[in-house]
């Protein structure tokens, strides 16, 4: 029927109009990065500005992640968190953070704190 | 435990229920003078699924808050709940709520209140204008009205399949084709807006085809393989059942009601995958 056709023609482009994530553009710690010395902070760049709701921490090898918190309550394109004291390992940082139009977006970074 | 998947699903049975809800209710107002015998269970239909929708559509901002944590503490989590509501999406789920309890009000009336239930209707399935891709562009407005076309156009035809259904099943055979037969000429004059809508939505917000490179652009593909299933649906429908229930044939009306719960399963398995790639996914991923 003619419906099927029409219904689908327009569930197919529908999603397309709802795409608007902030993305991460920088990390510091950068992904995958190895550093000399713990840092002090982890700092994240998006794409634009975005509300920080999450931040956990868990170290390769521990069975749970550890949260990060206070987290910043303001929006931002960039935000910068004191870290906790971090000994030498490998460690993913998971973020969840939410545009200006409400998506919802996670991600994480791996970085290695060298052996001193 | 992570609470996106549950949120996805969720959001896929929030779809279901408000587009057949707006979709039912449209469909009565417009056919309601030709089923006289299947028009209250229509009704009920709408009111139920609204019902089911307005339950689902308050379970959305703690699910949100649920995401923004990352787990399902995140359920109970004031800050983040406040953060749900006062989003743009919690702006959306207002005017749902508010545009299915028309609905409820105009479809559960002795008698059907028109301009209730339609105005319903059209609150609970445009609503989503008002958060998403669309909310935040220059273009705004332009964006609001395609995408205002095409969730409208939406709701009318996968609200009308289970309707249809029911006529098929309920009233005389060539009352249903006569009723289809009216379905297939309106669809005749909606086909060239919601491609007009679409079209120019896709190209005023993708512009590159390298997103069919990515996740997002395999789920598209994976709809896409979903639409070409539902065409041959169309195909045999109108060219081979159609005039079979017109002749009075009960095998045609049986392969007719079987064709029509294929093509809805298959709609409601398009919008849960488009709640994915709308809560899960993005071209720049």
């Amino acid at each position: 029927m003619k419906s099927s056709i029409l219904s689908l023609c327009t569930l197919l482009l529908w999603p397309l109009a709802a795409f608007a994530h902030a993305h991460l553009q920088q990390a510091l710690p950068a992904d995958g990065s190895v550093v000399s010395s713990a840092p002090a902070q982890f700092t994240l760049k998006f794409s634009e500005a975005a509300q920080l709701t999450a931040l956990s921490l868990q170290k390769q090898g521990e069975p749970q992640a550890r949260k990060i918190e206070p987290l910043p309550t303001a929006a931002s394109a960039q935000f910068n968190v004191p870290a906790p004291k971090l000994d030498p390992g490998v460690y993913e940082l998971r973020f969840r953070v939410v545009s200006d139009d409400s998506h919802v977006v996670s991600g994480s970074i791996h970085f290695t704190v060298a052996t001193q | 435990m992570n609470p996106d998947g549950i949120a996805v699903a969720e959001r896929a049975a929030a779809l279901v229920c408000l587009y057949q809800a707006a979709g039912a209710a449209f469909f009565v107002v417009l056919f309601q003078a030709q089923l006289p015998e299947v028009r209250g269970r229509i009704c009920r239909l709408g009111a139920g699924t609204a019902l089911c929708g307005i339950a689902l559509v308050l379970l959305q901002p703690p699910l949100m808050a649920a995401r923004m944590a990352g787990d399902f503490a995140g359920l109970f989590n004031g800050p983040l709940l406040r953060v749900a509501l006062h989003s743009s999406n919690g702006a959306a789920h207002a005017v749902q709520v508010l545009g299915l309890s028309l609905i409820v009000i105009g479809l559960r009336s002795q008698r059907v209140t028109a301009w209730l239930a339609v105005l319903g209707a059209a609150l609970a399935a445009g609503a989503l204008v008002l958060t998403g891709h669309t909310s935040v562009r220059p273009q705004r407005a332009l964006l609001a009205s395609l995408l205002s076309v095409h969730l409208l156009i939406v709701a009318f035809w996968f609200g009308a399949l289970r309707p249809l259904w029911l006529a098929v099943q309920h009233e005389k055979l060539a009352d249903a084709a006569r009723v289809l037969r009216r379905f297939s000429r309106l669809a005749a004059w909606l086909v060239p807006c919601i491609a007009l809508a679409g079209l120019s939505l896709a190209w005023l917000l993708i512009g590159s085809w390298s997103v069919l490179r990515r996740a997002y652009g395999l789920l598209l593909v994976a709809k896409l393989c979903v639409f070409v299933l539902l065409m041959g649906l169309a195909a045999l429908n109108r060219w081979r059942y159609l005039p079979g229930l017109a002749a009075g044939s009960p095998p045609a009306r049986r392969a007719l009601q079987r064709s029509i719960v294929a093509e809805y399963l298959l709609i409601a398995l398009v919008l849960a995958m488009t709640a994915a790639l709308t809560m899960l996914f993005s071209p720049e991923d």
